[in-house]
């Protein structure tokens, strides 16, 4: 019997995560190093360490003023969309739902149209703020509308399609008003990370890693949510306390995400999918492995935004629909044909 | 001992519950009848503690309302089934409430092995949630509910979904924690198996306590069939055990 007992898999594994991590660091250098310009991994490696550079100075720029805060920037928004998208999923208890389920995108939409139109050529200094505001704003609009009704997942998510739909209409009015936004207003939709540098990366990272620690920690209590409000509170905890921090966290990285990034589509869908598939666990309890992915595959979407057609670069958000809908459709396929 | 008085329970105006004052004894099985809508899965909620209520609930004089410190085991009637967990790993949440979430300690593992075998889930440890059938996910159920080592069980038409083999294995189980000194409340539809191993049962219509007492006096009274509308028969066999049934209802007198 005492065998037996030992035989039953431990709940949490590290060593998934430990090699989700050293994906992602090499992913990441790999990376760094190609471009218009090609890096060399022993150059950026001692770079990074500190030690005696083996690049030119001009490289030593390339490397630490542009490549390395993309790759950062992706990495974060990558695993932001990724981790938001599981507790999403985890919260509202539907595989499909996704971090813009509750207006965060219609309203960061919104947000930084008002912020191109009325802010002339300067936008960029703006726009990740109104983006930001807008996608709280909407989200906290969410739960207005559904008053006392907010601790009903259902309910919550009409009321995030009604003020999705609404912040979508203003966003569209004010852009066929002043039809000379039209492109910059397209592209942010379709998503981008050039404006990556190192004060958009240090906001970002500030206020998404302090949202990803939180969700990790309650990742455990997120268990709870997945049962019935009824079975939960016998088990010993408050689902709406625990929901609403969860939405909360999950909500502030989403948004932080969308304003430095625009709208990157379905990464928070397919990447917990993914991850359930490769570490056979749910969606709560791989959280850390979540992001970690998240991260990975924003950076490789990220270089092939750049380099797929160089010189000139795809909207980020083609390419992870691009790749993630076939890949999402094979892994469904193969689910099936292993369930007949 | 938990000692209810007074309970009313109402949504938008309309009592579902109406000044209910029972005491239940510790160690007891009560099985709760009556009608769809009498309002006993409410009953079963309000001593849970999650929703208002008002009237007092106490369970050793403390009030059950937000009281996080019990121990209830709570065994619903349609449970919520998550994604991508397996048997093991949903029957191990009910030691979150003593050992901490996702948390597992060596006597808990020990505990939830000894249960898996106990309730003949052992072979479906690894099997997602998903992937079993309405008579297992009930077995899961309990042993979950067993694990979590409750002072109180209350559990909504634990054998609904089941064949009559798996009732009476089922309700067996549940009759083995009552004899380790477990509170047991359930509601059942099935009055006739509710007699068997419950020690009162409470028929409830409309909100109130239509009938309160030891099994045999209430599955013998007359009020029982009026509470089902005379549509019910009571019929005692050779061997001493009670059969309650439907009336059928000839098409032609109808």
């Amino acid at each position: 019997m005492k065998t037996e007992i030992q035989q039953l898999k431990p709940v949490w594994r590290w060593q998934v995560n430990a090699v989700f991590a050293l994906a992602l660091i090499v992913v990441s250098v790999i990376a760094i190093s190609i471009g218009p310009v090609n890096l060399n991994f022993n150059g950026i490696i001692s770079t990074m360490l500190g030690r005696s550079s083996l690049l030119t100075d001009q490289e030593r720029i390339l490397l630490l003023e542009i490549r390395l805060p993309r790759v950062a920037l992706a990495a974060l928004v990558g695993a932001a969309l990724a981790t938001s998208g599981a507790v999403y999923q985890t919260v509202f208890r539907n595989p499909l739902a996704d971090p813009y389920l509750l207006g965060a995108a219609a309203g960061a939409g919104l947000g930084a149209t008002i912020a191109i139109t009325n802010s002339g050529k300067s936008f960029s200094v703006v726009l990740p703020i109104f983006a930001f505001l807008g996608g709280v704003l909407a989200v906290l609009a969410t739960f207005l509308v559904a008053g006392k009704f907010y601790t009903d997942p259902s309910s919550l998510l009409l009321s995030g399609i009604a003020v999705g739909s609404f912040a979508t209409a203003v966003q569209t009015y004010l852009q066929q008003k002043n039809s000379a936004v039209l492109r910059p207003v397209y592209s942010w939709i379709l998503g981008e990370l050039t404006v990556a540098d190192w004060e958009s990366v240090k906001w970002a990272a500030i206020y998404i890693i302090f949202a990803l620690g939180v969700l990790i920690r309650i990742s455990k209590l997120l268990d709870g949510l997945m049962l019935s409000d009824e079975e939960a509170f016998s088990l010993g905890i408050s689902p709406n306390k625990i929901r609403m921090i969860a939405v909360g966290a999950a909500t502030l990285a989403t948004a932080t995400a969308v304003s430095v990034s625009g709208l990157i589509g379905f990464v928070g869908i397919v990447v917990p999918h993914i991850v359930r598939g490769i570490t056979k666990k749910a969606t709560n309890r791989a959280l850390l492995s979540i992001s970690l992915f998240g991260a990975t595959f924003l950076v490789l979407a990220d270089l092939g935004a750049r380099t797929l057609i160089a010189p000139a670069e795809l909207p980020i958000g083609v390419i992870t629909a691009f790749i993630g809908a076939p890949f999402f459709l094979f892994i469904l396929k193969a689910k099936r044909g292993r369930a007949q | 001992m938990i000692k209810v008085e007074n309970l009313s329970v109402s949504y938008s105006d309309k009592y579902v519950l109406n000044s209910i004052t029972l005491e239940i004894p510790d160690g007891s099985w009560t099985c709760i009848v009556g009608p769809n809508g009498a309002g006993k899965t409410t009953f079963l909620m309000a001593l849970l503690g999650m929703n208002p209520y008002s009237g007092s609930i106490k369970f050793n004089g403390k009030e059950v309302f937000k009281d996080m410190h019990r121990n209830v085991a709570f065994v619903p009637q349609r449970p919520q089934i998550p994604l991508g967990m397996t048997v093991r790993e949903y029957v191990g949440l009910g030691r979150s409430k003593i050992d901490g979430w996702g948390r597992e300690r060596k006597i808990g593992r020990a505990l939830i092995y000894q249960t898996l075998e106990e309730t003949q889930l052992i072979g479906l440890q690894n099997q997602l949630v998903t992937q079993i059938s309405g008579g297992e996910l009930q077995r899961v159920l309990i042993a979950r509910a067993i694990v979590q080592e409750p002072e109180i069980m209350l559990l909504d038409e634990p054998t609904s979904a089941l064949d009559l083999h798996h009732q009476i294995t089922t309700l067996n189980q549940i009759e083995l924690l009552k004899n380790k000194g477990v509170t047991i409340v359930s509601t059942m539809h099935d009055i006739t198996l509710g007699a068997m191993y419950a020690e009162r049962i409470i028929v409830m219509q409309n909100g109130k306590v239509l009938l309160d007492g030891g099994a045999a006096e209430v599955v013998h009274s007359n009020e029982l069939k009026s509470a089902f509308d005379h549509g019910i028969s009571v019929h005692t066999l050779k061997d001493g055990h009670t059969v309650i049934t439907a009336n059928k209802v000839r098409n032609e007198l109808i």
